[in-house]
């Protein structure tokens, strides 16, 4: 048995999927969100299935355009061109946090624009929270009080009664178990003899973001197992490293893949940062929720934590025995721009291969990068 | 023992900034008539007295602190120190330097600083980078861009520069100044530490004082500004920018709007338009064109088109009270913070923007707006189109957009850029 073609994998390259219909059939409702900075437990709890927003397949933007200026991420403008075109009609809420200055305009966007359409009947509830740009106790405690002051929004414009103890249990048990499938899986890759590409953990960790939590983690075990039972991939690839901005498209992973390399291991906001860290069940459980959001590895928009992504890169790149590190950025993304600029004389000064690349969000300059790229693995011989 | 220029050349840039300063205000002096453009010529003879008066500091062997525009430098008069705007710095050189700063801004891109990532970070970074500032501490809130957040941790991590980061949030309620003022204090607190210097608040309540008088004075000359031909010139917009940013909490700043009030009703008075007439009334609802600030004086005298105010000329705050408890004062230091020009509209929706924009509209009855859409401000892109739909649905006025770095002549041509608003002006008359 293979991944090849496999049907949790094949979620990741469409918007809707059969088990997304099915939770909609059930009456059931679905939440957009765009960053992983989301307490996504909470909103499991109170009945939701949360649901980030991608663009994956879709090339337009003419109509992103009239709403965005053209030097704003590609990524968010392919998502909203899609929702103005109707791709997102499904969603039932939308949260939104200040993850980056592309995405957080999404709010205002969607309240006046996207959810003004015609064909939408009743306006979806909105949901925002304000996260702190540092990593603190201070910060901590704000962050906190916007989770508790979230939790009231919700109960009283959606669940209608309190979203209570057992089910916050229940959320983050199915939650934890899912971070620590995906972990399993991802950790297949790091081997010496990797069990899976970069691009297939993409595809699973796409679809793991599109689907019940329930569901998902069925299908993780099911997949797992293929994994464990499936034959070594080749060893004598490049074992690269991909950091940066968002990439919810295969066609960029096996980019890098197809030119005599493999992505074993990640630092990416689809990929490992995400499933790094678990929610505690002892005690109080929306505090533990909270805490796992806000403390748990950064990606670049917190300002003051670039030490410690610096510090988990080169345990990474030791762990995973990375040949070398491509460091990629959307063009117009200024976090990652300069996160990438850090890291790339952080790297060289260790001695560790890296390139540092800009890219469309859909790939349009496919020649262009793949020579950068070729041209960097001959470097890294 | 460390010389007096070797610690002045902890602030190279300002050196140049002095000089030029200095040249411009001879030329300026030596070739404008009496009065001619008000606004230049007394914020110019301020503007020197200030920056000489840092560098004076740096020599004395005082703490070089750099701080983000946003971080309003009345607030480090708690100590003794040699304040540096990073963004200011960079574009008042961007303005007044024949060749701009670009040759900082390709040092910084040729390090990997972004194309797109702001130059008003980008000059000063370049600067640093090129050993012509060196800095003992930095302090800088978390907004209100993802530049700000992206570009600072470079000052922290290559050039080892200690910095301190009081927290922004980025929703506008009673409990965020609240936390932002906890945030400025303990931020101040933390920053002493570095510099070995311990706050003192009555010192800082004077500086606070002294802001406080200015700002009856520029309500009144926004209110003049309703008039009809506009009792201002255009430049006044740009130069208050400057004062805002230099000079806050100084004698000086109160001085140049008593100035400029004086000149502005006499202006009034004689129904007076500095272009000769005013043709067109526009708002210019962001930033102004930093590398071609000759713009403001082309606007007005070949056009005869006034811009009412940019946006360091409409977000006015209430007076810090001083005289209740600390807390008190700390709370409306937050609020002002956070109220701040580009602040106020970056760190909360932009709904109350909007509505700013139809209201200022009327209110001035303005015939149209510019928009310099600058490629840092990504948290602006997306505002355009919905401010041209409410302008359009509620005043009817159009918006002219201009993409463009505000401070860097290369990315637009200023020919094409005059040419734009050229062709709008004619649409309008
Ligand atoms: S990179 Fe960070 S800010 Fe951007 S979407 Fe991912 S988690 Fe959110
Ligand atoms: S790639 Fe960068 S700009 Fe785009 S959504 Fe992610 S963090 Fe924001
Ligand atoms: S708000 Fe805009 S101009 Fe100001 S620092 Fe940020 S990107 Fe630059």
């Amino acid at each position: 048995m293979s991944l090849t073609n496999d049907k949790f994998l094949n979620i990741s390259n469409s918007i809707k999927n059969s088990y997304l219909d099915e939770w909609k059939n059930n009456k059931k409702k679905v939440l957009g969100y765009y960053c992983t900075y989301i307490p996504e437990e909470l909103f499991y709890a109170a009945g939701f299935l949360p649901y980030r927003i991608r663009a994956t397949g879709h090339e337009l933007d003419e109509l992103a355009d009239i709403y965005m200026v053209r030097f704003t991420c590609g990524f968010v403008r392919l998502t909203l061109d899609l929702a103005l075109r109707g791709g997102y009609d499904f969603l039932d809420g939308l949260f939104i946090t200040n993850c980056c200055d592309h995405a957080r305009r999404m709010y205002e966007l969607y309240d006046l624009v996207v959810f003004k359409r015609k064909e939408i009947k009743q306006k979806p509830p909105q949901f925002y929270v304000a996260l702190p740009h540092v990593i603190n106790e201070d910060g901590f405690e704000w962050y906190l009080d916007e989770i508790k002051l979230l939790k009231e929004q919700i109960e009283q414009e959606y669940t209608l009664k309190e979203i209570d103890n057992s089910q916050l249990k229940e959320a983050i048990k199915i939650y934890n178990e899912n971070r620590s499938l995906l972990r399993e899986i991802y950790n297949l890759r790091t081997l010496d003899n990797p069990k899976l590409t970069g691009s297939e953990f993409l595809q699973i960790s796409m679809a793991n973001t599109s689907v019940p939590k329930e569901i998902a983690n069925n299908e993780l075990r099911r997949i797992l197992e293929i994994i464990k039972n499936s034959k070594d991939l080749s060893n004598n690839r490049k074992r690269i490293m991909l950091v940066g901005s968002v990439v919810d498209n295969i066609n960029f992973t096996k980019l890098v893949e197809d030119s005599g390399a493999i992505i074993v291991s990640d630092f990416l906001c689809f990929g490992e940062r995400n499933i790094l860290d678990d929610v505690d069940l002892n005690g109080d459980l929306l505090e533990n929720i909270a805490k796992r959001t806000y403390y748990r590895m950064s990606c670049p928009r917190m300002m003051d934590d670039h030490k410690k992504r610096y510090d988990f890169l080169l345990k990474e790149i030791e762990r995973a025995k990375v040949d070398g590190v491509i460091l990629q950025r959307i063009n117009n993304c200024d976090l990652h721009g300069c996160e990438n600029m850090l890291l790339e004389h952080e790297l060289k000064d260790l001695g560790i291969p890296s390139l540092n690349i800009d890219r469309e969000a859909f790939l349009t300059d496919t020649t262009r990068l793949q020579t950068r790229i070729e041209a960097f693995y001959e470097m890294i011989k | 023992m460390v010389n007096r220029t070797e610690l002045e050349n902890k602030v190279i840039p300002y050196k140049i900034l002095l000089e030029t300063l200095q040249n411009t205000y001879d030329l300026v002096d030596s070739i404008l008539l009496d009065n001619t453009i008000p606004s230049l010529k007394i914020g110019l003879k301020y503007l020197i007295q200030n920056i000489e008066a840092n560098i004076e500091k740096a020599g004395d062997g005082l703490p070089v602190v750099g701080h983000h525009f946003a971080f309003q430098s009345e607030y480090l008069d708690c100590f003794d120190v040699v304040p540096i705007c990073i963004e200011g710095t960079s574009y008042i050189l961007s303005a007044l330097l024949p060749d701009g700063v670009e040759k900082y801004y390709d040092l910084m891109r040729n390090w990997g600083h972004p194309f797109h990532t702001c130059s008003s970070q980008k000059g000063v970074m370049g600067m640093t980078l090129d050993d012509l500032f060196r800095f003992d501490a930095i302090i800088c809130p978390t907004a209100p861009c993802d530049n700000t957040m992206a570009s600072y941790p470079y000052f922290k991590y290559q050039a080892d520069v200690p910095m301190v980061l009081p927290d922004m949030p980025f929703i506008h309620k009673e409990k965020s100044f609240k936390y932002y003022a906890k945030q400025i204090k303990k931020g101040l607190e933390d920053l002493g530490k570095i510099i070995g210097q311990k706050p003192d608040w009555d010192e800082l309540k004077k500086h606070l004082e002294i802001d406080n008088k200015s700002i009856n004075t520029q309500l009144e000359i926004f209110e003049l500004k309703k008039a009809i031909p506009c009792p201002v010139e255009n430049f006044y917009n740009a130069m208050s920018a400057a004062v805002t940013i230099f000079m806050a909490g100084k004698e000086e700043k109160v001085k140049y709007y008593d100035e400029m009030l004086e000149s502005a009703k006499n202006n009034y008075r004689k129904k007076k338009h500095h272009g000769g007439e005013e043709k067109i009334r526009c708002i210019f609802p962001y930033m102004l064109i930093f590398f071609d600030l000759g713009l403001c004086e082309w606007l007005d005298r070949e056009l005869g088109m006034s811009i009412l105010f940019d946006i360091f000329n409409y977000n006015f705050t209430k007076p810090i009270r001083t005289t209740d408890s600390l807390d008190t004062m700390f709370y409306d230091m937050a609020r002002k913070g956070m109220e701040f020009p580009m602040m106020k509209q970056s760190t909360d929706f932009y709904y109350n923007f909007i509505d700013d924009c139809v209201n200022m509209a009327k209110e001035f009855k303005s015939d149209c707006f510019i928009f310099t859409m600058h490629i840092g401000c990504k948290q602006f892109g997306s505002v355009v189109q919905v401010l041209r739909e409410a302008l359009r649905d509620e005043t009817g006025i159009p918006v002219l957009m201009l993409d463009l770095d505000v401070g860097d002549k290369r990315m637009t041509s200023m020919k094409v850029l005059r040419d734009k608003i050229s062709l709008f002006a004619q649409t309008l008359l």
